[in-house]
């Protein structure tokens, strides 16, 4: 009995992770599919895979006017830089909110977090006409600054409950022994304060990697992101399976492979030092 | 335009009033012509943009013109495309914004009511000798009724149909207070595909004969249609007898008006007087025989009543059903090892084929209007449109569709496709103008899904849509009378 | 975890709270100063927008055409007199409570499973959390094609086990509809609810659970008398951060569904999408979007509440 239910845990969770990866499975076996296999009943699930749907996404040989690699560059230019301004940005405030006591502190504090329960659907329609009256539509900042925007409350929040879980005492000490704030910032709290930058880009990666919405309406052809480029493989004519999961395939590859690497800063990052 | 003028015209024949002012008009075309006459060679841009559709208007022929336009005339093309699903709200957005980037926009006929105040009319540079060999351009060789549904409406009243259904004449357009706002590139109609190697299998023309006593043929009426539809319906062997598309989307509000027509009714749903005219009996007489399909002869294959267009595409290439509707060429998958053909979709008492081309237009805030409109002029011309049909350019000029009809190689590529695509389009049935049809065509589609699912009868499921309709259209500034 | 010492040792940055008013009025300087950047990029992103939301809202907003006038609380007429929205604003409330309530449960049997220590426990945690990856329209895509009853997998192998008899078209039913889309959002978010929750069960004391067991509590009893009350703010968290988000649900259930069978997945960020950007009636879409916002800030206050009673991270 001592020895079977941790044989009847694991079993358990190897079976809720095939049903999870099941629709994974179905899109990286479909975009190596042939492509008069991918409709077939029964699934075919022996076939010489083939890299040509690959090819031809990364290769601009598809239907859609844009080579999807450049989309995918697009997509790649506008993360980092959203994800960068988020931290640029975050990073400070999340201090000044953990660290300095001033009038307001606290509004300020609630009022950050209460912007994340702006819907992307509700405020699209005024930033697309701001964005059309400052001919800013089809530009990189149209993009970086609202998805800097949309993750950073979360980052904000989780960066602040990391600082504030650093002893203060470590501070005081090294700026008795003489370094400036700025120094002491950049020596004891930033390498501290890892775990949560890592854990807070991540998921602010995550958001500006896969957002449509903003995509969609934002740009035309020279800013265009991997996801508007991904709808544009279904059509009135029928869906191209092959293609849409091969691109589908390439564009979640970044995403997974970081979060496999970074997964245990993720998990140290979300816990937002929550204990009462 | 305004309330008060809208609810005193009677759309679709609003020339009758028009004749009378006639010489006033014919001075007033001229004197407008002459602007473009002065400045004939306006300063050439060295590159033109334009936002097309991706396959929905067949882009990959469009692009294999572009080098050509290019060495005729040094201006590079460059073309931006989105999906179908997306166009509307792209196109919508690129006018509201009155943004000049792209000098070229694709335009489908049911949003020329909405956007008209931003497509810049193109009548008096088709008119303009130095703009337009008329002989060479030749207007007349445009399908009318394609023509006059897609590209013809009032400045002043864009809900009007042009009532005139004889050759295309751009100076008579003028005069009768209407303009050209583009030329038609793709003509989309409702045709239906069917399984050739099923209806010419022995075994299958015995068994039908044995059964209802007559020979298996592609149907031509409904009443034959359901017959031959659940002659093949044989769910074991996962074939069924037809596709629809009954799923909530506009594709379903494109079958039921198909259906509606062919019931005797007015394809158009809303009639001039901006009433509903969809949910009298013929309505309910076409919707019922339409969810009976579905679920009393169940010749349809399971997920109908979510279907789109893109599903029914995939049934028929996956070889899942002997027949299908759809409105582009379709193909078979090697793996099902059939052939197949086209027919026009079966009537009741008439055709009515659903049918909506998309145009080329001037976008008005186009810095290049004149050479945005050389292109058009170009990419629609005769020579263009033949030259595009070997990648299923569905052509808005009949000369095209006689090139299709006198070179075998299409035959043998496409079948039929093409002379039941001409015959399609001229039976077809378009759209109402209403600037807010979107809003219109939601509550109709919402109606046929909630039927064909059995959620309420036709009768209701029209009558609450009807309510609906005329609700939006009041509030759209379109009383009825 | 939390240093108590901290904030209130701190209190300015440079040492115990600085009595003259000049300093005060400087450290107020540093903290203002330190926040600037960011509140400045989410005034765009918020204030911006709702300033544009309350002066369309008024007006008949043409941007097609020349008719853009004053017309009053006419859009919220509209708006607020359509039966449809307030059904969807049900439909939208129900999806919130629904897909989060399934995705706290199932992440916190997955936290507590993914806890206890195995040798591919780490491999087992990189693998569930793959599908936080997935862009919402891929994955909705997906979901369509694995759903469709005549070629989809689902159905194919529901049926070849025997597990069900004629192939369900699920999206043409709203049962199955919804359980269609709250499926795939619980199958999307479900691993970063039980990441949360992890990192919970790896901070919590085990003395508590030490004295319990030595106490002879039962497994049950002591998840739900020692365990749970000690998580109660990483639930807090999962919840608010899940419930905000779920709020904002659009690429998922539109590709979907498209907001059918009928109206019946119809949801408010739907029907804005479907006014703002389809119609283009931006009036009666900044009206829908103020009563959104109203209401949202409502749930977010209650929200709110619900964080600072479980946790400290609201305190100073």
């Amino acid at each position: 009995m001592r020895k079977l239910a941790p044989l009847l845990l694991r079993l358990a969770l190897w079976a809720i992770l095939a049903l999870t990866l099941f629709p994974i499975v179905w899109m990286v076996v479909t975009a190596v599919k042939p492509a008069d296999m991918s409709q077939t009943l029964p699934p075919v699930w022996v076939f010489r895979p083939t890299m040509s749907n690959f090819v031809s996404v990364l290769t601009g040989k598809t239907y859609a006017s844009q080579n999807f690699g450049v989309l995918l560059l697009h997509s790649l230019i506008v993360t980092v830089a959203s994800t960068l301004l988020a931290l640029l940005v975050g990073v400070p405030a999340a201090y000044g909110l953990a660290r300095v006591r001033f009038r307001g502190r606290r509004a300020a504090a609630t009022w950050i977090l209460s912007t994340i329960m702006f819907p992307p659907a509700v405020s699209v329609v005024p930033i697309f006409i701001l964005s059309a009256r400052l001919s800013l539509t089809d530009t990189y900042p149209v993009l970086i600054v609202p998805y800097a925007a949309f993750s950073l409350p979360m980052v904000i929040w989780m960066l602040r409950s990391s600082i504030k879980q650093i002893p203060f005492e470590i501070e005081e000490a090294a700026m008795v022994d003489g370094l400036s704030q700025l120094a002491m910032v950049r020596v004891i709290v930033l390498p501290l304060l890892v775990p949560g930058i890592v854990a807070a880009a991540l998921l602010s990666a995550i958001l500006s990697w896969n957002e449509f919405l903003f995509a969609l309406t934002l740009t035309r052809s020279k800013v265009q992101t991997a996801p508007v480029g991904l709808n544009e493989f279904t059509s009135m004519y029928g869906t191209q399976w092959g293609q849409l999961t091969a691109a589908a395939t390439v564009t979640v590859a970044p995403i997974l492979v970081m979060t496999l690497v970074l997964r245990r800063r993720l998990v140290e990052g979300l816990s937002f030092g929550a204990v009462k | 335009m305004t309330t008060s003028n809208l609810a005193h015209t009677n759309r679709r024949s609003v020339l009758k009033s028009g004749v009378a002012a006639v010489g006033g008009l014919l001075t007033a075309s001229t004197v407008l012509g002459r602007p473009y006459l002065a400045r004939a060679q306006a300063a050439k841009p060295s590159q033109l943009t334009m936002l097309y559709a991706t396959v929905e208007a067949d882009s990959d022929a469009v692009k294999t013109l572009l080098p050509q336009f290019k060495s005729l005339h040094g201006i590079d093309i460059a073309m931006d495309t989105m999906p179908y699903n997306a166009l509307q709200q792209k196109v919508f957005a690129e006018l509201a914004s009155k943004s000049a980037y792209y000098d070229i926009v694709i335009v489908d006929a049911p949003w020329m009511s909405a956007v008209i105040d931003n497509i810049h009319p193109i009548t008096d540079m088709i008119l303009d000798s130095n703009l337009t060999d008329a002989a060479e351009f030749d207007l007349t060789d445009f399908i009318p009724k394609v023509f006059y549904d897609t590209a013809v409406f009032k400045p002043s009243a864009s809900t009007v149909h042009w009532s005139q259904s004889g050759d295309v004449d751009a100076k008579a357009i003028k005069q009768g207070g209407f303009e050209i706002y583009g030329l038609p590139i793709q003509a989309n109609a409702l045709t239906m595909s069917y399984r050739k190697d099923l209806f010419e299998d022995a075994d299958n023309k015995s068994a039908f004969q044995a059964k209802y006593g007559k020979p298996l043929a592609v149907p031509e009426t409904w009443d034959d249609f359901v017959q031959v539809a659940s002659f093949f319906t044989r769910p074991r062997k996962r074939l069924w007898g037809t596709t629809l598309m009954a799923g909530a989307g506009d594709w379903a509000t494109d079958d039921f008006k198909t259906m509606l027509a062919s019931f005797g009714g007015d394809g158009y749903m809303i009639n001039d007087k901006f009433e509903p005219v969809f949910a009298g009996p013929e309505g309910v007489a076409a919707l019922t025989f339409y969810v009976d399909l579905i679920n009393k002869y169940k010749v349809t294959p399971p997920g109908t009543t979510s279907a789109s267009w893109d599903t029914a595409a995939t049934e028929f290439e996956t070889g899942l059903v002997a027949m299908s509707m759809n409105y582009h060429t379709e193909t078979l998958n090697a793996s099902v090892h059939g052939t197949m053909d086209y027919a026009m979709v079966p009537k009741k008492v008439q055709y009515g084929p659903h049918f909506g081309a998309m145009m080329l237009s001037v976008n008005a805030f186009s810095k290049n209007k004149e050479w945005a409109y050389r292109t058009i002029q170009f990419l629609t011309g005769k020579a263009s449109q033949a030259a595009m049909l070997p990648l299923q350019l569905h052509p808005t000029r009949r000369s095209a569709y006689e090139v299709a009809a006198k070179d075998p190689s299409y035959a043998q590529k496409f079948g039929n496709f093409y002379p039941v695509l001409g015959k399609s389009l001229e039976n077809g049935v378009g759209r109402p103008r209403l600037k807010n049809y979107s809003d219109v065509d939601r509550s109709i589609w919402v109606a046929v899904n909630d039927a064909a699912r059995r959620a309420t009868t036709p009768e209701a499921a029209l009558a609450k849509a009807a309510a609906q309709v005329k609700t939006q259209l009041a509030q759209a500034g379109y009383t009825p009378g | 975890m939390a240093i108590p010492g901290a904030a209130t040792a701190g209190g300015a940055i440079t040492g115990p709270p600085p009595p003259r008013y000049w300093v005060r009025h400087r450290v107020a300087l540093t903290g203002w100063g330190l926040l600037a950047p960011a509140l400045i990029v989410l005034l765009i992103m918020s204030v911006v927008p709702t300033i544009y939301l309350v002066m369309f809202a008024f007006q008949h907003v043409d941007l097609l055409g020349p008719g853009t006038k004053f017309v009053g609380i006419q859009n919220f007429e509209r708006v607020l007199g359509d039966p449809e929205m307030w059904s969807d604003a049900g439909a939208t409330a129900l999806y919130v409570a629904l897909a989060v309530s399934i995705q706290l449960v199932f992440g916190m049997a997955l936290a507590l499973m993914l806890n206890r220590k195995m040798r591919e426990t780490n491999l087992l945690t990189a693998l569930f959390i793959l599908p936080l990856g997935v862009a919402p329209v891929v994955s909705a895509l997906i979901f369509r094609e694995l759903l469709n009853p005549v070629y989809g997998w689902v159905d194919f192998y529901l049926q070849s086990w025997g597990l069900m008899g004629d192939p369900v078209d699920w999206l043409a039913n709203p049962l199955t509809a919804w359980i269609s889309i709250i499926t795939l959002d619980v199958w999307q978010w479900t691993p970063f609810v039980a990441l949360i929750l992890l990192a919970g069960l790896q901070g919590v004391p085990q003395e508590p659970r030490e004295a319990a067991v030595v106490d002879g509590a039962g497994p049950l009893s002591l998840f739900w008398h020692v365990t749970l009350p000690l998580m109660r703010p990483f639930i807090a968290i999962a919840l608010v951060l899940r419930a905000i988000e779920a709020f904002k649900t659009f690429a998922g259930v539109y590709v979907l569904t498209g907001g059918g069978p009928g109206t019946s997945t119809t949801l408010l960020t739907l029907d804005m999408y479907r006014i703002a950007l389809q119609d283009f009636d931006v009036g009666a879409a900044s009206a829908l979007g103020i009563c959104f916002l109203f209401a949202l800030s409502f749930v977010m206050s209650r929200l709110l509440a619900v964080l600072a009673k479980s946790t400290d991270i609201l305190e100073d």
